[in-house]
């Protein structure tokens, strides 16, 4: 897929954003793009939840966010993936509650809705979370509690899909199944995706854009496998940053078969920053 | 308008005495005993439902500072009175003193970075120095703070029942609109406002309503353990309540037994009304420690 301006599903322009007076984000300009996988990258404390906060109008800033119509001329409908959410885990609270206390305005004392109670049983058997319905949000692991975010995410069929971090601390399996998911939301529903995530592999295969922030600003932004060059990489993550793929696939391959999903094995291709790695390999040049 | 409103409020309210009055127990015979039975019945269940929230949002803290702004209102009402202004009541200087606490510590707590505790704490702080500096001023305030202090449900009057029953109706109301998004709400803040919840409104409006609650209750309880009315029903109820619609009726239920209990042995064995609803509460609470069990996981 082509990255161009044109096809922007949201377009960011001079966004600023301070918090307690100190500036996080100073001047991002960039785009995402229709029905894409937008990768949001760049080292810790560079201001991607902000940016994504921004974008959702969760925090305050200045300049312009603007969002490309939807079908019916609209303004998209969007959902949001928290990175790992502190909540209270004692909380006699299960997953099907979380997703019909979504859905219906009758209140849960009085009994789930069926047609909640429906449309929370279709999104957990998208993700794969059914067998989990019935049990305590706080006995779910992090990687079942991020499937259970993102069946809620998809209650109402969004047209944007914001997701911080969301594979952070999730096994293999788990991220597997996660990517596969986003690359067929992506085909299936024309969603437009945008993914704050470390994980290199997962960017240079199945992004179709990337952004890359650093200090306040867009440092490049474009196709994945012509944007994540050394130089490029240096600059957003520093000097003893370099790329390291320790997969078969470490050449550029800028992303998967649309109709297999995930063609690769995560379990074995799976790329990272590292600082300072021992043997620095040219990373994905285009 | 609020004329028959009144008179609605009032047949209702002498319905259910009817009723109490018709259950097969000698000490129903006795007003005093009906009204405290009826005022039980409304309140109890009432603070279990809010309690539950409460617990969620970790607010014991902010009940208890609101309780305690009783001292202030009350010595600020009688201070009003003192000077003159006769048309002043106590018990609304009291209800209007909490809000305009309950609203600073929401605002405070939305607009800067202090911990919720820490800002509670200085408004705890704030209004028990305030009373006790009125209280100060004219010993002649002290002797009727007794039953601020302690609560004495034996002796409401219609008064109190008609708040207790518009209490009742408001919780009931609020609970059956705002109950799905606040559940939202006590997850997350941005994950909630992203579902299209307006988090700041819900924010504010809970707190009103357990300033109300608290400020309603301090009449059976007593302003020193009214919050226990709120966090040890809703505490049992979460041992017990296997989903979030459960919780509701358990915090409720536990709450209805432990006023009626409570009641019961406080006639019977002569001590404080307050003080036996608490501890019939804390002792269900206790057992339900008991059926905690490990649910979940084993359920699948």
């Amino acid at each position: 897929m082509a990255t161009r301006d044109a096809d922007a599903a949201v377009r960011m322009r001079g966004v600023r954003v301070a918090l307690s007076g100190v500036t996080v984000l100073s001047d991002i300009n960039a785009f995402f793009v229709q029905a894409g996988i937008n990768a949001l990258i760049g080292p810790n404390g560079a201001g991607k939840t902000t940016l994504l906060k921004a974008m959702l109008g969760l925090t305050p800033f200045s300049g312009h966010v603007e969002f490309a119509p939807d079908e019916s001329g609209r303004m998209p409908r969007a959902a949001y993936v928290p990175q790992r959410l502190d909540f209270d885990r004692g909380s006699p609270i299960t997953v099907t509650d979380l997703l019909c206390a979504d859905r219906q305005r009758r209140p849960l004392f009085l009994g789930a809705s069926h047609r909640a109670a429906a449309q929370a049983h279709e999104k957990l058997r998208l993700v794969g979370a059914d067998r989990l319905a019935r049990l305590p949000l706080g006995k779910l692991s992090g990687g079942e509690f991020q499937r259970v975010l993102l069946a809620l995410a998809l209650l109402g069929d969004p047209r944007l899909l914001l997701l911080d971090e969301p594979v952070a601390g999730i096994d293999m399996v788990g991220e597997q199944l996660f990517c596969d998911l986003l690359v067929q939301l992506r085909v299936t529903q024309r969603m437009t995706i945008v993914i704050v995530s470390h994980d290199q592999s997962f960017v240079t295969q199945h992004a179709d854009h990337v952004v890359c922030i650093n200090d306040g600003v867009v440092q490049c932004e474009g196709n994945p496998s012509k944007t994540l060059t050394p130089d490029n990489i240096r600059r957003v993550f520093g000097d003893h940053i370099v790329l390291y793929d320790h997969g078969p696939h470490g050449h550029a391959h800028a992303h998967c078969d649309e109709q297999h999903g995930c063609g690769h094995s995560h379990a074995d291709s799976h790329g990272h920053l590292h600082s300072h790695s021992a043997v620095p390999q040219e990373p994905n040049q285009a | 308008m609020m004329e028959a409103a009144l008179w609605l409020f009032d047949a209702v309210i002498s319905g259910l005495l009817t009723a109490i009055g018709a259950l097969p127990f000698e000490a129903v015979e006795a007003g005093f005993i009906r009204r405290a039975l009826l005022t039980v019945l409304l309140v109890a269940p009432v603070c279990g439902m809010v309690g539950v929230y409460v617990v969620n949002f970790r607010m014991a803290f902010f009940s208890d500072a609101i309780s305690h702004s009783a001292f202030a209102g009350v010595a600020l009402g009688f201070l009003a009175v003192s000077a003159g202004l006769a048309w002043v009541d106590p018990r609304l200087t009291l209800v209007a003193l909490a809000i305009v606490v309950g609203l600073l510590i929401t605002a405070a707590k939305r607009r800067t970075e202090l911990g919720t505790d820490t800002i509670i704490g200085v408004a705890f702080a704030g209004v028990m120095a305030l009373g006790i500096a009125i209280i100060r001023f004219d010993p002649r305030f002290q002797r009727d703070f007794a039953s601020f202090l302690y609560g004495d449900v034996l002796t409401v009057d219609q008064a109190d029942l008609r708040i207790a029953l518009l209490l009742a109706i408001c919780v009931s109301v609020f609970m059956t609109i705002a109950y799905n998004r606040l559940l939202l709400v006590g997850l997350n803040l941005d994950l909630a406002r992203t579902r299209g919840v307006a988090t700041r409104a819900y924010d504010y409006l809970f707190a009103v309503l357990v300033v109300l609650v608290v400020t309603a209750t301090i009449r059976i309880s007593g302003l020193l353990l009214v919050t226990a009315l709120l966090v040890v029903p809703a505490a049992t109820a979460r041992n017990l309540a296997r989903s979030a619609g459960q919780v509701l009726w358990y915090a409720a239920g536990a709450g209805v037994l432990a006023g009626v209990g409570g009641l019961v042995v406080s006639i019977g064995y002569n001590i404080a009304a307050s003080a036996a609803i608490i501890l019939i509460g804390v002792a269900l609470f206790g057992l339900s420690l008991g059926f905690r069990a490990d649910w979940g996981r084993s359920a699948r």
